[in-house]
């Protein structure tokens, strides 16, 4: 049986060409980059290179990119790292209820340390409104942090007004660009953004390695304390291999996005037809226009998310369910909880999320299996059986 | 001999050693050979470094002059 993988918003098979270039760095080029010596100088070439292979993705110049272990710790340092910074200017952050846990959590554990942090509402898409943010930003907030995509229902953020309003009011602005690296261009010498996140492996790239673009001049204080690399803004001797990765998925998909994006949304909108049509009580979650070009995500009602999933991986299809098993309790996502869905139509969701290897060939074998799957399992069981009230 | 003008200039006073040299480096490698590339460095280890590098590398040294607080040194890509 074919093997479908249809979860490219968790992340994406590294290319060959990423390997290709990492596997000199792993077997001859394997000195330390802060050696001054010529094995360490031929370490730091690839390490600059990459570094300058994703300014230019990014619209960025090289000295504003920070190489970090992940997109989590991007956004660890962002948050962590300017409110250290900005201690004396303020101690009031602004986020979305429906960023990414790497933002939710870091800004709880700020809220313990004694920061206010205001947690925008969205709309039924999931879109913030620049109004709140330009309403909720005060003389003591520092930051704002709104994701440029969700990660699970796919909405785009305004982040170009939002980050206008920042400027104006002389706040950073912070964006979890993680979805969106490598699959929606992005120029940051045009965009108000300060701070951005990324990750390599959800553009092709390897795991263990992301990124944090920090405008020139931006206060944002060193979060990995230890050595001096990354000019001291991210001590550790770096994953070179890796990041010659990151930096090799960059100068790919700076040449290949519009392909890819165009092939991703003609996958996913074959997707939502088909299942909005084949499904009963089947809803789309997220924007209908302004969303990731690979992302699909639904909701069934009377059926567990979860229970879809593990049906369709028996088919050999992998994709993602917004909800999880958490002490025997199926929690609904706080996405779409904060995008106003009832818990039991939150409780199953699921994504599925295209990329550049999918074919058309495999979403209608997808859109034949789907559909038994779920009127199978809402015979079997009603999801209010499972769903604590 | 006359001296030409640069097809590219980058500044890289406050960068150190040898982090300047692989940025010189990474520039040369875009550009033709026989375009000249002028790299502005700070006065010291980089004004001896860079130039030993670029020569070792094949390149040509065309001139090292002094001026606006750092040493300017113009490198024809071979």
């Amino acid at each position: 049986m074919e093997q479908v993988y249809f979860d490219h918003a968790a992340t994406t098979p590294p290319r060959s060409e990423v390997v290709e270039a990492m596997l000199p760095y792993l077997r001859e080029r394997w000195g330390n980059p802060s050696s001054l010596y010529a094995t360490g100088v031929r370490a730091l070439e690839g390490m600059e290179r990459a570094r300058e292979e994703l300014a230019a993705l990014l619209g960025a110049e090289s000295d504003e990119i920070i190489f970090t272990g992940s997109g989590t710790e991007a956004d660890n340092h962002a948050l962590i790292g300017a409110s250290h910074s900005l201690r004396k200017k303020g101690d009031h952050i602004i986020t979305s209820a429906v960023e990414h846990h790497a933002i939710l959590h870091t800004a709880a554990f700020l809220e313990e340390c004694g920061l206010r942090v205001t947690y925008l509402p969205v709309d039924g898409t999931g879109t913030v409104d620049p109004a709140d943010v330009r309403a909720a930003v005060t003389d003591r907030t520092i930051l704002v942090s709104i994701m440029h995509a969700n990660n699970e229902v796919g909405t785009v953020q305004p982040i170009a007004e939002i980050g206008a309003i920042c400027r104006e009011r002389g706040v950073l602005f912070h964006t979890d660009a993680v979805q969106t690296v490598g699959h929606l261009p992005l120029d940051l010498s045009e965009m108000p953004v300060d701070l951005l996140s990324l990750s390599a492996h959800k553009l092709y790239g390897p795991k263990g390695v992301g990124a944090l673009y920090l405008r020139k001049g931006a206060r944002v204080r060193s979060f990995v304390h230890g050595g001096g690399q990354e000019r001291g803004r991210r001590a550790s001797t770096e994953n070179v291999a890796s990041i010659v990765g990151l930096g090799e998925a960059a100068r790919l998909a700076r040449h290949e996005m519009d392909w890819e994006s165009e092939h991703s949304a003609k996958l996913r909108d074959l997707l939502i037809r088909g299942v909005l049509e084949q499904v009963p009580d089947a809803v789309l979650t997220g924007h209908p226009q302004r969303r990731l070009p690979n992302n699909a995500s639904f909701c069934f009602a009377g059926v567990e998310g979860e229970s879809i999933l593990l049906n369709l991986d028996l088919e050999g299809f992998a994709v993602s369910s917004g909800s999880a098993c958490n002490s025997g309790a199926l929690e609904p996502s706080h996405v779409l909880l904060a995008m106003g869905l009832p818990r039991e139509l939150a409780g199953g969701s699921l994504r599925v999320s295209v990329g550049r290897d999918s074919t058309v060939d495999q979403v209608e074998r997808f859109l034949e299996i789907l559909p038994q799957a779920v009127a199978r399992l809402r015979n079997m069981a009603p999801l209010t059986r499972a769903v604590p009230q | 001999m006359t001296i030409p003008e640069p097809d590219k200039i980058i500044d890289l006073r406050g960068t150190p050693c040898p982090l300047n040299w692989v940025k010189t480096k990474l520039r040369l490698e875009e550009m033709q050979p026989g375009q000249v590339l002028e790299v502005v460095v700070d006065d010291g280890s980089p004004a001896r470094n860079v130039p030993r590098s670029v020569e070792a590398e094949g390149h040509r040294v065309l001139a090292l002059t002094d001026g606006s607080g750092g040493v300017h040194i113009l490198i024809e890509r071979r």
